[in-house]
């Protein structure tokens, strides 16, 4: 039987619908990663599945019983929420918030939920930082100590709405790494989220959300890797591609290839592979493109036909292969020895040079 | 990149940490060829690079020139198997004396 099962969910506020007609089943022990654009109801929907936002129709049942406004806080107990923006007590020293919920709502001893506390403190990095209060902490502490809070309270299911959306890109490993070792644990989770590395290698189930409700799921392979319908599709490939002007010859070319290197960074991609990404955009864009033809653009991206990336230099002129014409040889036989395939081809005053990888 | 310099038996021994590239040949350049004035013997320590490009090539290049046109020597060790497949790939695995 599902953990959670949602019925035909509908929430409107005012005359805007957000979600009409949603359902799904969650089981226990899936990690379920819920991704797509923004404004498409993502974090509705978990707000509207611990009734932190009522849905305005239909039902949401929690192990096999309705959640209602009489009962939703015996159900809240069972299922912790992890907020974007922390949420902690900011009176309160960490050990406090961790101690807080237990205390007064499980009417645990207060020993033990001290107990519990540095157990918990443990397992997210955080044993020595039990006095500190929230102004103390760096955002990613802060967001380590509100999934220990909420573990604290011992869900059976946590909701994460954007967990790492409001911290500074050097803190969001420390707080995903503490949400995939729970994920490890055999935890249900709900996650909304950007980290499309946590959705793809994590999750048991990837929830694409968009048109009022759930748009397309599947595995992680089925969503990343073959996406069925247009919407997926497009916001998959989008955020599989990295595109950059050279706007002169003497363009910025830390940008671009700091550019190119955090794109690798952020999809994971094998450092060999990232490697010759960035030696054919170098030698090509850097030193055989722009020093003859000026201005470029170059588009990094992962093509479904091929299941390899793809690298493509546009510039315009009259029709020429700039490999043909290249007059530094050295470059030139770098890109023919690193690419698998390249082509050239011109067509309404664009030439446009693709190298498979 | 950054390039630790050591000195050892007379040999200067400059360890390369990092990428190679465009924007980082130039620092290479401004330490690799005046090593030659003060060095009979540089051995380039490649164990940390992790990406070369062809302008590293061309500082490799003008070193060897260098290193040539002033009678003294210029040695690669450590070269991992990615900067490898460059250098075997562009043929300058036949032109350095790599240890």
């Amino acid at each position: 039987m599902s953990i959670i099962s949602v019925k035909n969910l509908e929430k409107r506020f005012g005359d805007v619908c957000v979600l009409q007609n949603l359902n799904a089943d969650i089981d226990k022990g899936e990690v379920i990663s819920i991704i797509g654009p923004s404004g498409t109801g993502k974090s509705t929907f978990l707000r509207a599945i611990n009734f932190l936002d009522p849905p305005t129709g239909g039902e949401v049942f929690f192990d096999g019983e309705i959640i209602t406004k009489r009962n939703v806080d015996t159900t809240r107990r069972r299922m912790g929420m992890v907020f974007q923006s922390f949420g902690l007590f900011s009176h309160l020293d960490v050990m406090g918030n961790l101690t807080a919920g237990p205390v007064k709502l499980l009417k645990t001893p207060k020993k033990e939920a001290e107990e519990k506390a540095e157990e918990l403190l443990k397992t997210v990095g955080l044993s020595e930082r039990a006095k500190f209060f929230p102004r103390q902490l760096s955002g990613g502490q802060k967001q380590r100590v509100a999934i220990a809070r909420c573990l604290a309270m011992s869900p059976e299911v946590i909701l994460f709405d954007e967990p790492t959306s409001a911290l500074d890109p050097t803190m969001v490993s420390e707080v995903m790494a503490v949400i995939r070792n729970l994920a490890k644990s055999g935890m249900t989770m709900l996650v909304v989220t950007h980290e499309m590395d946590f959705a793809r290698d994590v999750s048991t189930r990837v929830m694409y959300m968009d048109e009022n409700g759930i748009y397309e799921e599947g595995s992680p392979a089925e969503i990343f890797t073959s996406p069925k319908k247009p919407k997926t599709q497009a916001f998959i490939y989008n955020i599989r591609s990295y595109n950059y002007e050279a706007k002169s010859r003497d363009f910025d070319h830390v940008e671009m290839l700091v550019g190119i290197e955090n794109f690798c960074f952020s999809h994971a991609i094998e450092k060999k592979t990232a490697n010759k990404i960035q030696l054919l955009a170098e030698e090509l864009v850097i030193n055989i493109v722009t020093p003859k033809y000026g201005a470029c653009s170059l588009n990094l991206s992962f093509s479904e036909k091929l299941g390899a990336y793809e690298l493509s230099v546009l510039y315009g002129g009259e029709g020429s292969n700039a490999l043909e014409a290249a007059e530094d040889e050295l470059s030139a036989m770098m890109v023919l020895n690193s690419a698998k395939e390249i082509r050239h081809e011109y067509a309404g005053g664009t030439n446009t040079i693709t190298a498979s990888l | 990149m950054t390039i630790n310099k050591t000195q050892e038996n007379g040999k200067l021994i400059l360890a390369i940490e990092g990428r190679l590239d465009t924007t980082t040949a130039p620092q290479f350049q401004n330490v690799l060829i005046p090593a030659f004035d003060k060095a009979k013997e540089v051995m380039l320590d490649f164990k940390n690079l992790v990406y070369v490009s062809s302008a590293g090539l061309r500082v490799l290049l003008m070193g060897q020139k260098t290193a040539k046109a002033k009678s003294c020597s210029m040695t690669v060790t450590g070269v991992s198997d990615d900067v490898m497949e460059i250098l075997e790939m562009t043929g300058f695995s036949d032109m350095l004396t790599i240890i």
